[in-house]
């Protein structure tokens, strides 16, 4: 008896340096991810990034920049990719997919990316819902206005916007269209719309700039996207946030890829694996007021009221045909250079 | 007249070696992928290039008083900021050398200070000043000087002053050494031979202060002319440069044939005008 | 006019050029202080917490000093190889001497951001994009007109009869160098140095696109909230703290080398 208990307790200690192996080791690699500066890069790596560096021994480090430069990096580098993950807009993900720059979303090896919401996994895998609605002074609109309140003659040239291609930018000429009784495949008619409102006050650089003026009631109103102004509204008070409900809001997602041909696909997958987890999500929702797309994040019913996180809510928004407002991307700067701006 | 040189051809082109393969290989190489590159032509909305010789960026860019309205607003924008920063060096850099032996590393290190946290903090500092609710229109009005705000942002007034605080140094430092070399005696002396001020100023002191203020005028001229990020925050997105319609086409419409057709004609005009201004000074100099 | 009249007009005239030029640092060393949660001013209230938050913030730390090797790393080799081709030029007077300067000035004449892209491709098809040394070299290209200009016009106004006097009572070319040259174009070397650097600490556009992971630079970091969430009041505390330290070195800088009699 002793000699078999002897043998077992040495064959368990025999296969016990095998079990961390089993755990995979990448320490020396460096996972590399291409993302928005600020709360989202400290949400990522509080969430996502420490928890992948204690658990594979990688490292994982950030590059910051805008979307559009992004999009440059990965198809300059096509030949020798140095981005494994990188973040995106909700119409570049589409785009990228099409030109093999980035690896088509697969459940089999994001196991999370099972739990978003059907269809939203388009080009690359969903990671936020958010949506474009009204900014707006409160001193000019005692009560939160409908996107047709702006159109009115007191608050010609008082608007904002941000500097244009953006999605806000192709949100607002969709909803500009919709008033006009079109859609956004109507480009003449949405340019004619939207200039109705005048030269805007400025084209912001910086989100403060926008809202000091905006408090001040210098500037009435701007399109903007909601989980940032959400977050920032208490330190404004003369500014509100509201979701128009004819047309509804536009729908924008934040989209997270994985490069194609990339160092390191597999810390890829499992970074995104982390990013779409319910835990991940949560914070989104809870910090940054970005909607979960992963369906079994619960929230509270006052979070739950801020952000976009049900396929009905969703299915109340205002979904473009990206792909068309793609094409047109040329196009359409030209004229929003000439028309809106030139005014 | 071609001076003889003080060293041999050799060790001159060894000297010079370094700096010019540096160039061309980091610089020149990938400019001549942007010439070909300006020749070829973008599918439509999405990122793939197609190769083949087509002039139809630069018909565009042509074509459009957009694009011209953009080179023009770009080139007098750059003329004007050389033009106020040569203004106002010349009494700093005067004072300087001539009253300030002591705090002369003071006052330079003052000149440089709104670049050293970077040129973007400094710029959000002018935002703040020049707003419709900032200081300056603040100050005004309580002077009762003005009754509503002027506008001083999305212009090119903010962007020459925030271009101005940003640039000067590239004026100040030439000038400074330009004038450290005219000796005192030459003011003093046009003056007791009875000319006046203004004399002094346009006879002596400034065909002396020239070279100072050619290669100042030629670092801030052409720092204006690239500069993207200040007139991006002080112009609202207003104020066309030629630097924000190329970063607009490159980074964010992803027209790279377009944006470097924009680069190739703004480089154009550059070479044509530095072309003028070499002829120019060459008929100058053979009658003088 | 006397010439105390035109003095004080003079000191009038660079005093509000001072004031000018250095308002903004004010209200951002001002709105550092604020205790509020954006940027502000004038501040609100005021509070020390930014500052406690710069300390804090290890990220910012890091990328302060990425900017600051990556800014000397370029200088040197910038100054160095602009210094070098400039004494050739002026000395040597080539025929080739305008389409040299041509090319050391040349990085001013286009659009950054499309330079960018086609080196990053470059970068890419030889498998250096991302890495230091890339990103080094590209901090030269841009910083290398800044340079050369002013130390063409530095060792064009250095009066080459020195440098002959001094050879011609038997000093070797090295001593000549040593003992003459360089000690005259001290003045141009610092500023050169000086400018070359601010260009490279200050530089938005080139960075975000060749820069590698690990290589995030202060301005870089600084720009990639601006749009979405606008600036983060640390960044400003850090600004006002480089400020100081700025003026710091200059004063001790003055006190222990006398900065001034060698400028």
């Amino acid at each position: 008896m002793k000699r078999i208990a002897c043998y077992a307790a040495l064959t368990a200690v025999s296969l016990f340096p095998c079990l961390p192996a089993l755990a995979q080791d990448y320490s020396g690699r460096t996972l590399v991810v291409g993302t928005w500066g600020g709360d989202i890069e400290r949400l990522l790596r509080e969430h996502v990034a420490g928890p992948l560096e204690t658990k594979t021994g990688a490292k994982v480090e950030f590059l910051l920049g805008g979307s559009g430069d992004r999009m440059s990096k990965m198809v300059a580098e096509r030949n020798n990719p140095t981005m494994d993950v990188t973040f995106q807009n909700i119409y570049e993900a589409p785009a990228a997919l099409k030109e093999g720059l980035v690896v088509a979303p697969d459940a089999a090896l994001v196991p999370t990316a099972a739990n978003v919401w059907a269809g939203m996994n388009d080009g690359c895998y969903a990671m936020s819902l958010v949506g474009l609605g009204i900014a707006y002074s409160k001193a000019l609109f005692p009560e939160a206005p409908e996107w047709a309140d702006l159109w009115k003659a007191e608050f010609k040239g008082k608007m904002a916007y941000a500097p244009y291609p953006s999605s806000e930018g192709d949100g607002m000429l969709a909803v500009a269209a919709r008033i006009a009784g079109v859609n956004e495949h109507d480009p003449d008619a949405a340019f004619a719309k939207l200039a109705e409102l005048g030269a805007p006050v400025l084209s912001y650089s910086s989100l403060d700039e926008v809202f000091t003026l905006m408090d001040a009631g210098e500037i009435a109103a701007a399109p903007m996207i909601s989980g940032y102004v959400l977050s920032n509204l208490g330190n404004y008070e003369g500014i509100g946030f509201v979701f128009p409900k004819d047309p509804g809001p536009v729908l924008v997602r934040d989209m997270v890829c994985q490069v194609a041909n990339s160092p390191e696909p597999e810390l890829a997958q499992m970074f995104i694996d982390l990013a779409l987890s319910v835990e991940t999500q949560t914070a989104y929702a809870k910090e940054l007021n970005f909607g979960p797309t992963n369906s079994k994040v619960e929230l509270t019913e006052e979070e739950a009221g801020r952000v976009i996180n049900t396929p009905e809510e969703v299915a109340s928004l205002l979904q473009l045909d990206w792909s068309y407002v793609i094409e047109q991307r040329s196009d359409w700067t030209d004229r929003w250079n000439k028309q809106i701006l030139g005014q | 007249m071609k001076q003889t040189p003080d060293i041999k051809p050799t060790a001159t082109a060894l000297l010079v070696a370094p700096a010019a393969i540096l160039m061309f290989g980091v610089f020149v190489l990938p400019f001549l992928f942007l010439v070909v590159l300006s020749f070829w032509s973008q599918v439509p909305g999405s990122v793939g290039i197609v190769p083949g010789f087509t002039l139809a960026n630069y018909a565009r860019i042509i074509g459009d008083g957009y694009y011209l309205g953009g080179l023009w607003t770009t080139l007098w924008l750059s003329g004007l900021v050389t033009l106020l920063c040569l203004v106002l060096a010349l009494p700093l850099a005067r004072w300087i050398v001539l009253y300030a032996k002591r705090s002369k590393g003071l006052l330079i290190g003052l000149c440089i200070l709104p670049l050293v946290c970077g040129a973007l903090l400094p710029t959000l500092g002018l935002v703040n000043l020049l707003s419709p609710l900032g200081f300056i229109n603040g100050a005004l009005k309580s002077m009762g000087l003005i009754k509503t705000s002027l506008p001083l942002l999305g212009n090119i007034a903010g962007v020459s002053i925030g271009l101005v605080q940003a640039f000067l140094p590239l004026m100040i430092l030439p000038l400074i050494s330009t004038i450290e070399r005219i000796p005192h005696d030459y003011e003093k002396a046009a003056m007791s031979l009875g000319a006046t001020r203004l004399v002094v100023w346009r006879r002596v002191l400034l065909p002396l202060m020239l070279p100072g203020i050619v290669a100042g005028s030629l670092l801030v001229f052409c720092a204006s002319l690239t500069a993207f990020v200040t007139p991006q925050i002080l112009g609202q997105g207003k104020v066309v440069t030629f630097a924000s319609l190329a970063y607009q086409q490159a980074a964010m419409v992803l027209d790279w044939p377009f944006a470097s057709a924009l680069g190739m004609v703004m480089l154009l005009f550059l070479a044509l005008a530095g072309l003028l201004g070499a002829l120019v000074s060459r008929g100058l100099g053979r009658r003088t | 006019m006397t010439s105390r009249f035109s003095k004080a007009m003079l000191l009038a005239a660079v005093l509000a050029i001072l004031l000018f030029l250095l308002a903004p640092i004010l209200v951002l060393i001002l709105s550092a202080f604020d205790s509020g949660n954006v940027f502000r001013f004038p501040p609100r209230g005021l509070s020390l917490r930014w500052f406690e938050a710069a300390f804090n913030h290890s990220e910012y730390r890091s990328s302060l000093w990425i900017s600051t090797v990556l800014g000397l790393l370029s200088t040197a080799i910038a100054v160095g190889l602009a210094s070098l081709a400039a004494f050739g030029l002026v000395r040597g007077k080539p025929s080739y001497r305008l389409a040299m300067e041509v090319l050391l000035l040349a990085p001013l004449t286009l659009p950054l951001v499309v330079w960018a892209i086609a080196l990053l491709s470059i970068y890419a098809q030889l498998g250096i994009n991302g890495t230091l040394p890339g990103l080094i070299l590209a901090h030269v290209t841009i910083t290398m007109p800044f340079a050369a200009r002013i130390m063409i016009a530095t060792f064009g106004e250095i009066d080459p009869n020195l440098e002959a006097a001094a050879k011609s009572l038997g000093a070797s070319p090295w001593q000549v160098v040593r003992r003459i040259t360089l000690p005259l174009a001290l003045p141009g070397l610092l500023s050169s140095t000086a400018i070359a650097f601010l260009v490279s600490f200050n530089d938005v556009v080139v960075t975000t696109l060749i820069a590698g992971a690990g290589w995030i630079t202060f301005p870089v970091r600084t720009f990639s909230r601006l749009r979405t969430e606008g600036i983060d009041p640390t960044t400003i505390a850090i600004g006002a703290m480089i400020v100081a330290f700025t003026i710091l070195v200059i004063v001790f800088g003055q006190r222990l080398f006398q900065l001034s009699r060698r400028l």
